[in-house]
């Protein structure tokens, strides 16, 4: 009887809860958001302090409370030392996350439903590209001041964000067309390298690329250049796998960008030009957590408005029927072509951020480890989506940090994740979801 | 002159002969209809004729042009649009996503706006998103515009199919077997969407058909095919009852309502 | 520049090109069966290896090496094969139950993810277990013909295959097709561990994918295939270093001698814009598709 019940009864809270916070819009949850980073901000060391953490948490208390997992189960293991005294930090870390994000973004998100809905409401008036920019700047705000507070934070945070933009460039691919593109890894580090020949080569003085070409103040001012430039040189990359491969039907790229891959990094281990397999270093500290959220921002644009215009469903047609599409006057190839070359151009810019934000590229980041991780992320996240791909991009990257106290084991954990997830969900979590931007920055119509 | 003009086409896959000299010439508003028993090579004439296959030789000409070395999608957008038998339709689209799709040739906001979304993009779009609802509604579509298109009941498949064909606005529409796998009701109401769409758009229709009943009901003019091979031709029940006809469908199930 | 210096290559390209063979067929057979690129094979040839390791030091002890040695070296090398054949038929099919045989039904780019997945798994546990030391394997049997053995060893899983499995559950199938390319590629992992005696737990990695690579070389699904590319692959490879110091010597350049994955790959490329479907397969039109 029990046992027949209790399930359900999850279900009621899970309903209970949707149901709770259904009237929140998006604008509803970033005040709620905002108000825990500013509380953060105030009361986080105290409160720390007070609940006897070692230092404030950096990422809502799940490292607190890994690290204590780990040490448990190096015990368990090794016989490590374990002190038990910091068994405590997990109830602490929870009551930390509890109280300094959970209530208060529960709370505002739902005390704030009708002023937040009634003012997503008025800026619905306006152009959509002003309702996406006040929200998306506000968004920007919470994202700043959370990571102000740590540089780990920080670099965790450009990290993410760029891997949001290299999932979903490599969701076009896999998900929207439904080819199997092995080849990213290589795109990025394309994207990587040549915006890094642009910023050293052009405006630093480096032992591998010699000497500045220009100096003036304002040189920051050409990134986006420098990126646009990796980027395109990764779709002129992409140009020598897509030819071949869109020549036939068939899960005929999945090798061909395999092989590229393994020649791209081929090519770079042997480029002593371009620094052999210790790369270059030394890059200008440009990529800025601004700079990467406005490009990601704007990536995901870009790539939205591909897959929900007609031009983009071919993608979706191809990849369901590829002769109907063609019967239905699709070009197959042209489609194909555009949407590899698409994808490819930002993972070039990805891989222009990346190396950016680690000042450091070398062949060895672009291995079939790299093609793995995004791999995960796409399918993880789900198929077909723009949702998925943030979420898979997120949680992967976040589970990663997060479990990183637990060092080697980390690579049990998260393949094992994925494989339950592909087992009950072989498209992932959000697959085939349309985002509509309209609708995500918009109010809640709730009766 | 005819419409579409087929002149001793002939094709063969790997030495087996799959069409010989065949002949076709289609005049605007004409429905002509091609029988034959299975593995006749009918759906290989409409693969040939629309560049899905490259015929060995011979010619395809239509409007005057030659449609030999076209590719499916050219020949689609230079209107000859098609159907297939086993419907095709794409598992992970809406009805409406169906319809727009074949407006795709006829597209002009290009690759940049497709990216950044321009005000032509979005007057484009809409455009064609009344375009394809027009098309919903004469097929009775369109209360299900939103709906996946798997999720429909056949019929209603069969519908989507042959509107998202008739939005390219073709001028000759080719229908592979469009009542196969459906009962007698069924196959009416399909008689019945068939000769609205053709007295609305004037449309020049070739058809397979297995049951013999659609192609009585529907076509003026009849063409039989045995072995890649024409072997009568002429007005409908002339070839019906034609005695070698009739011996190459014994054997055949033929399912006759 | 000598006769002898290209003949050593030669055998050097032979014996690369048998491990290559070896699992590339272990690709091979799983795709002609399931439609499917086991992508943790790699993995299992490194497990393979580890057992082999562990089978051949077991046995050393057991029977005395050197002077002590009760049994001759290649009575104990047959011996360590086999029951490491054996024990890595087993992972075979562990993997295939664990990881494929869920998603028998689901979209094949998402089985090509859990074998990714496993794959990790397989090397993390490795790690886990052994702390990821490298390790050197014993030299069990001072012997040439790995190359014969290798033949031998192709010429069964050629048998096996091409018995008709009519009537046979599909899961038996599927079990007996991981069982067999996990074996064989546990006996390229300990001919490998033999030529190259320091295993590491990555080395699944860097050499599974080339063979991978060169089982759709070979042509999906064709077994024949798969084993010819693979020795090519490992020819190419090994005998870009010998060509690139000819060259450089005639036209007195200088070319670094680790270009080799660039231009076996490039050949790879090419070879494989000519020929779509590989050198021995046939024409398909499947796609890991949703």
């Amino acid at each position: 009887m029990d046992e027949a019940t209790a399930p359900k009864k999850i279900g009621g809270l899970f309903y209970r809860l949707d149901q709770f916070f259904k009237p929140v819009p998006l604008l509803g949850y970033l005040l709620g958001v905002l108000v825990c980073v500013l509380w953060e901000q105030m009361a986080g060391e105290q409160l720390s302090a007070f609940l006897g953490l070692p230092k404030m948490p950096v990422l809502f208390g799940l490292l607190t409370i890994f690290k204590v997992v780990a040490g448990v189960i190096n015990l368990l293991i090794k016989g490590d030392a374990f002190n038990w005294a910091t068994l405590v930090h997990v109830p602490t870390a929870l009551v930390y996350l509890t109280v300094i994000y959970l209530i208060p973004i529960s709370l505002v998100a739902r005390a704030s439903v009708k002023p937040a809905n009634a003012l997503a409401r008025y800026l619905q008036g306006f152009p959509l590209i002003i309702t996406a920019l006040v929200q998306l700047g506000l968004m920007y705000a919470v994202l700043h001041i959370w990571a102000d507070m740590s540089d780990y934070r920080l670099i965790t945070l450009k990290l993410t964000l760029i891997a949001v933009l290299f999932t979903l460039s490599l969701n076009i691919i896999n998900g929207y067309m439904g080819e199997f593109s092995c080849s990213h890894p290589g795109f990025m580090a394309i994207g990587a390298y040549m915006s890094s020949l642009f910023t050293v080569g052009l405006f630093t003085s480096d032992k591998v690329l010699g000497d500045a070409v220009f100096t003036f103040s304002a040189a920051y001012l050409s990134f986006p250049l420098a990126l646009i430039f990796g980027g395109m040189m990764a779709a002129l990359g992409a140009l020598i796998v897509a030819i071949p491969s869109f020549k036939t039907r068939g899960d005929y790229l999945a090798i061909i960008s395999l092989a590229f891959l393994f020649i791209v990094k081929s090519f770079f281990e042997n480029m002593q030009v371009l620094g052999g397999s210790r790369g270059i270093a030394g890059q200008p500290d440009w990529a800025t957590l601004p700079v990467i959220f406005i490009t990601m921002a704007f990536g995901i644009w870009t790539i939205n408005n591909f897959v929900t215009s007609t031009m983009g469903k071919a993608l979706n047609a191809v990849r369901d029927d590829e002769t109907a599409a063609e019967a239905m006057t699709v070009n197959t190839r042209k489609t194909k072509m555009v949407a590899f070359l698409f994808g490819a151009f930002w993972a070039g810019v990805a891989g222009g951020m990346l190396a950016h934000v680690l000042r450091y590229v070398n062949p060895a980041m672009f291995s079939v480890q790299k093609l793995a991780e995004v791999l995960a992320m796409v399918y993880f996240g789900g198929l077909n989506s723009v949702y998925g791909s943030i979420v898979g991009a997120v949680s992967i990257s976040l589970l990663g940090e997060a479990l990183r106290p637990l060092e080697i084991l980390k690579w049990i954990v998260i393949p094992l994740l994925l494989i339950l997830v592909m087992i009950y969900r072989p498209t992932g979590l959000i697959a085939f979801k349309e985002f509509d931007v309209r609708q995500v920055f918009g109010p809640k119509e709730v009766d | 002159m005819p419409l579409l003009h087929v002149t001793d086409m002939s094709h063969n896959f790997g030495g087996l002969q799959a069409v010989s000299e065949y002949n076709l010439s289609l005049d605007p508003g004409q429905i002509t209809g091609l029988i034959g028993p299975n593995g006749a090579g009918k759906t290989t004439i409409f693969n040939l004729i629309t560049g899905l296959y490259r015929p060995t030789k011979g010619s395809v000409r239509f409007d005057g042009e030659e449609l030999v070395g076209k590719k499916l999608n050219e020949t689609a957008a230079m209107g000859l649009a098609r159907t297939f038998q086993e419907m095709k339709l794409w598992r992970h689209m809406t009805v409406l996503e169906h319809i727009k799709m074949a407006r795709y040739s006829k597209l002009s906001y290009g690759l940049m706006g497709a990216f950044l979304g321009t005000p032509k993009r979005r007057r484009e779009e809409r455009k064609v998103t009344e375009l394809a609802m027009e098309y919903l509604k004469m097929f009775a579509v369109d209360q299900v515009a939103d709906q996946l298109v798997v999720n429909l009941p056949y019929g209603d498949q069969r519908r989507v199919e042959m509107a998202r064909a008739l939005v390219i606005e073709p001028k000759v529409l080719l229908l592979d077997e469009p009542t196969v796998g459906m009962t007698p009701d069924e196959m009416m109401a399909m008689i019945e969407v068939i000769r609205k769409a053709h007295e609305r758009f004037n449309l020049a229709i070739f058809l397979i058909e297995h049951r013999l009943q659609v192609v009585r009901e529907l076509c003026q003019h009849v063409q039989a095919l045995v072995f890649g091979q024409v072997l009568v031709e002429g007005k409908s029940d002339e070839v019906q009852n034609h005695p070698k006809v009739i011996e190459a469908y014994i054997g055949e199930q033929e399912v006759e309502f | 520049m000598t006769f002898t210096f290209l003949m050593q290559n030669l055998i050097n390209a032979l014996q690369w090109g048998s491990f290559y063979a070896l699992i590339a067929m272990g690709y091979s057979m799983v795709y002609s069966i399931l439609m499917l690129f086991n992508f943790a094979h790699g993995d299992i040839f490194m497990v393979g290896a580890y057992i082999g390791l562990g089978v051949s030091l077991g046995l050393l002890s057991l029977f005395g090496t050197g002077a002590a040695a009760i049994l001759p070296g290649w009575v104990l090398l047959v011996l360590t094969i086999l029951i490491s054949m054996f024990l890595t038929a087993f992972v075979g099919i562990i993997v295939e139950r664990v990881g494929y045989r869920p998603l028998r039904e689901a979209p094949r780019a998402s089985a090509a993810i859990t074998g990714l997945m496993i794959g990790i798994m397989l090397e993390t546990g490795n790690i886990l277990f052994l702390g990821g030391q490298r390790f050197k394997f014993p030299q069990l049997h001072q012997f040439i013909a790995h190359t014969k053995w290798g033949m031998a060893m192709r010429a069964m899983a050629y048998d096996y295959v091409v018995v008709p499995l009519v009537g046979v559950p599909m899961n038996t199938i599927a079990a007996m097709t991981f069982a067999i390319g996990s074996a064989l590629a546990a006996a390229a992992g300990i001919l490998f561990g033999l030529a190259y005696p320091v295993l590491d737990p990555y080395m699944g990695v860097s050499f599974g994918w080339k063979a991978f690579v060169a089982a759709i070389l070979g042509g999906r699904g064709s077994i024949m295939g798969a084993c010819l590319a693979g020795f090519m692959l490992g020819f190419i490879e090994i005998m870009t270093v010998p060509a690139i110091q000819i060259m450089n010597r005639l036209f007195s350049l200088n070319i670094g001698s680790n270009l080799r994955d660039l231009i076996a790959y490039s050949i790879v490329l090419v070879i494989l814009v000519f020929r779509p479907h590989g050198l021995f397969g046939q024409a398909y039109s499947s796609k890991l598709r949703l």
